[in-house]
């Protein structure tokens, strides 16, 4: 059943619950959906699943733009509730009549919600039951592509019959069969078959084909009528016979493709291919529309052509309210935008998803255009998401560990040949500039030299610095290093550790068992900003392996990164916005060069106008 | 003799539209003026969850109507007082802007901070030591933003759900408020010079930080969103938007 339903404002009142269904929430799952979700541009998402103590939710959302309302429904994750999209379009459409925005309680809304609901549930039922009914439906979509498919074989066909002209006879026989396995597969698709229903489509799929062999595909057409079910079998023997001859042609898989489905054409498998399709439906649907989409699209700049008198006018006027064909242009020339700016394509797309849902349904001022009210909404979505959620003050935290008694422990983490033991002996430098006392612990165990690098910078720098030498465990290194801080009243402990590619799971095992065995205040991700689309998997899975391998309940995951070599880049600084978006995490520090004093914050408002220019 | 008086008259159109030009854009600008010295705006900001969403429902309807869930967009609104609407007379209405907590907005609150004749920084009382930081941070951004400081808009710190047993007095987190912020300001004081967000140093230096310090008027008062007790809220907007 559902949990709870609430409709409330982009200001954050709430309009309306469901008074019924008042079961206590256990937490609060709306807050930390919007938090977590909403407000971090991952609107795009069909649903956001909340755990509490003793309680899982499943959260599904709507938008009502141009009204600033939400829809959420709430319902226990282990029941998978069919009808709750349905429910939320419905209650959308009808509270949107209602809504006026003076106007704070619903009282009357309560009938209408109790009717809608019935009415979803009932349709759920439905649907469940008319399984065999929406068999129809299905098959008559899937009966369009592979008419789309049997063009495609009979023209291979075609070529090939031109290829083997002098052995027509032949062709002719082979042609028929193509067309017999198109059929047949229509067949096992719920038409039954008859010699009219092959009649039919024989003549049909010849339309698609040159005229010239319409002939002799009649001809086929004609041998074919005169095969009775009884021999089809035979035929079917046949057909794999035939097949062994033309082995290398290149039609030949794709052929064989539908044969065995063709040779399946019983009950069993029918029944189970329908099982499938009540979950697959609105996918087929919801591929469907795409397809129009894409259609209306392609049919747009025919609109566009048609003047730009029309255009002016609509932007005098004011258009009514944006739909999403018309968004798409605008997002997609926005989306190519952040890509040539080095933006992960992954996270390109579903920045534009997002802003596309909180723009649909909005009405468009006049004397704007669509393209600039998209770039305003991405700019906006952009500042929040690189705006930091956490502070960024390393020293205030510094002295906050101070005044316990405790060090602070910095662990740098990330792939190989990034620059963490450099950016490390930056931070250092920034640190001592600050009279804060700085250890390094040298935890880079494996690469050859990396002990004497890091012990360069100290001597540099004139801090102490803890090793080990070579092949010992990293984790037992750190926590030594960390009781002899504790002894000499360090404040601060760098922890440099072995760069290391993040699919690489004993030494991703090893990174784990350092970070859990000693639990440092700040896990730094460092990365350079060089990275393209490799943002995106680097720090997801070192996010991933790191709570995964963890044997604590609430695992340490990366606080903050940092970004290096950010002088080499010019504008394309997409990186910063990758990882930000994956992670959650502030870019903390910029490395831009190659001294000490090279360490910066970054500038939130600089990045989003490189990133839109 | 023509082109000498045709010239005349050229000139004189001349200096006519300057004139005319020079008129309307002092005309424009003491207009500018004049609406800026008279600014009604009072802005409520503080972090998520602290009531500011509550506050602004009780001020406009004196009600909070059904609860409230974290915001995702300003409120704003101009109107007068639910509590003084029963009072005769002509009131001048105040125009409320309530900036969501959420960090991830805060860049929203910079465009409303310029045209603000005060700004109630709300805490909550209740869940305060956790937040004590983060809060602490937020104000201490505020105080040292440029606009705040020359403009010297009035700060109330509202400590707000004092209905509850277990809230905080005022006094301490007035002083714990106090307290973190002298910490920060040392260390903020001290990140690298290369992206400087906050303008001015806070209090005077070599002495601990009081909010006394500032330049601006910062007080201390006390609410209960949910029940209504907003009195002190009330009394700050009237003493900085005169009615």
């Amino acid at each position: 059943m559902l949990e709870q339903l609430l409709i409330f404002t982009r200001g954050g009142l709430i309009l309306w619950t469901c008074k019924e269904l008042g079961n206590a929430l256990k937490g609060s799952p709306i807050d930390a959906l919007i938090r977590s979700c909403l407000l971090e541009e991952r609107s795009g998402d069909s649903a956001f699943n909340y755990d509490a103590a003793g309680a899982s939710y499943t959260l599904k959302w709507t938008f009502h733009n141009e009204l600033g309302l939400i829809f959420v429904a709430i319902y226990q994750r282990i029941l998978h509730l069919l009808y709750v999209d349905d429910l939320l379009s419905m209650v959308k459409r009808e509270f949107s009549e209602l809504y006026h925005p003076k106007r704070t309680y619903y009282e009357d809304f309560d009938d209408i919600f109790r009717q809608l609901q019935k009415e979803a549930e009932a349709r759920a039922e439905e649907m469940k039951k008319s399984k065999p009914q929406a068999k129809p439906v299905e098959s008559l979509t899937k009966k369009e592509g592979q008419i789309a498919n049997k063009k495609k074989g009979v023209l291979l066909a075609g070529k090939e019959k031109v290829s083997s002209k002098d052995d027509a006879s032949e062709g002719n026989h082979t042609n028929g069969h193509k067309l017999e396995n198109g059929n047949s597969n229509g067949r096992e698709l719920g038409t039954k078959t008859t010699h009219a229903d092959v009649k039919k489509s024989v003549p049909e799929s010849g339309a698609f084909d040159v005229s010239k062999l319409r002939k002799l595909r009649s001809k086929a057409s004609k041998k074919m009528d005169t095969f009775s079910k009884a021999p089809k079998v035979e035929q079917n023997k046949k057909t794999t016979k035939k097949n062994r001859v033309w082995d290398d042609s290149p039609s030949e898989s794709k052929l064989d493709f539908t044969d065995p489905m063709a040779e399946k054409g019983t009950e069993a498998v029918v029944v189970v291919d329908q099982g499938e399709s009540m979950m697959d439906r609105e996918e087929i649907v919801s591929s469907d529309s795409e397809i129009d989409e894409d259609e209306e699209e392609s049919g747009k700049p025919d609109n566009k052509k048609r003047g730009w008198f029309s255009s002016m006018f609509q932007s005098i006027a004011g258009k009514t309210v944006l739909e999403k064909s018309d968004l798409e242009p605008a997002l997609k020339a926005l989306k190519d935008r952040l890509m040539t700016k080095n933006v992960a394509e992954e996270i390109a797309e579903k920045l534009c998803e997002s802003v596309a849902a909180s723009l649909e349904g909005k009405k468009l001022g006049s004397f704007t255009r669509i393209s600039s009210t998209v770039q305003a909404a991405m700019e906006e979505a952009l500042l929040r998401i690189l705006t930091p959620k956490r502070s960024v003050d390393i020293l205030r935290e510094v002295h906050a560990a101070k005044e316990q008694g405790k060090p602070y422990v910095v662990v740098f983490v990330g792939v190989n040949g990034v620059g963490k033991s450099t950016n490390l002996a930056k931070v250092a430098y920034w640190l001592l500039q600050h009279n804060i006392s700085v250890m390094m612990a040298a935890c880079d165990t494996f690469r050859s030299g990396a002990v004497e690098q890091l012990r360069t910078h100290a001597c540099r720098l004139q801090i102490p610095i803890f090793e080990k030498g070579y092949e010992k465990d990293p984790a037992v290194v750190a926590k030594e290093a960390i009781q002899e801080a504790s002894r000499n009243h360090s404040d601060v402990v760098l922890v440099d550790t072995a760069g290391r590619m993040q699919d690489n799971e004993p030494l991703m095992r090893a990174l784990s068992k350092l970070i859990n065995l000693n639990g440092p205040d700040l896990v730094l991700f460092v990365g350079e900003a060089l990275v393209g689309n490799d943002a995106v998997d680097q720090l997801s899975k070192f996010n991933q392996k790191l709570a995964d391998l963890s044997t604590s309940s609430s695992p340490m995951l990366i606080d903050g990164i940092l970004l290096t070599k950010f002088d080499t880049i010019d504008d394309k600084v997409g990186a910063a916005l990758s990882m930000v978006y994956i992670s959650g995490a502030p870019v903390m520090f910029v490395g831009c060069g190659q001294s000490y004093t090279d360490l910066k914050k970054l500038n939130v408002k600089s990045i989003v106008k490189t990133l839109l220019k | 003799m023509e082109q000498w008086l045709n010239q005349v008259f050229i000139t004189q159109e001349v200096y006519v539209a300057l004139a005319v030009l020079f008129f309307t854009s002092v005309l424009f600008l003491l207009f500018r003026l004049f609406r800026r010295t008279k600014s009604n705006t009072i802005v409520l900001a503080g972090l998520s969850g602290s009531g500011k969403t509550v506050l602004f429902y009780q001020l406009q309807d004196g009600s909070s109507h059904q609860g409230t869930v974290t915001s995702m967009d300003p409120n704003e609104g101009s109107f007068v007082l639910h509590s003084e609407t029963s009072k005769k007379g002509k009131i001048k209405p105040v125009h409320v802007v309530d900036v969501p907590g959420h960090s991830r907005l805060r860049p929203k609150l910079d465009e409303f901070l310029s045209q603000a004749a005060g700004l109630v920084f709300v805490v909550d009382a209740l869940d305060f030591l956790p937040n004590c930081r983060a809060a602490a941070e937020y104000l201490y951004d505020i105080l040292t933003k440029a606009s705040v400081v020359n403009k010297r808009i009035p700060v109330l710190i509202l400590c707000n759900k004092t209905d509850k047993v277990t809230a905080h007095s005022k006094d301490f987190i007035r002083k714990q408020l106090e307290k973190e912020i002298d910490k920060l300001r040392t260390s903020r004081n001290a990140v690298s010079e290369a992206d400087i967000s906050n303008e001015f140093t806070l209090g005077v230096s070599g002495q601990s930080f009081m909010f006394s310090h500032c330049v601006n008027k910062v007080t201390v008062g006390e609410s209960s969103g949910m029940t209504g007790e907003i009195s002190q809220v009330e009394q700050f907007i009237r003493e900085h938007v005169k009615s």
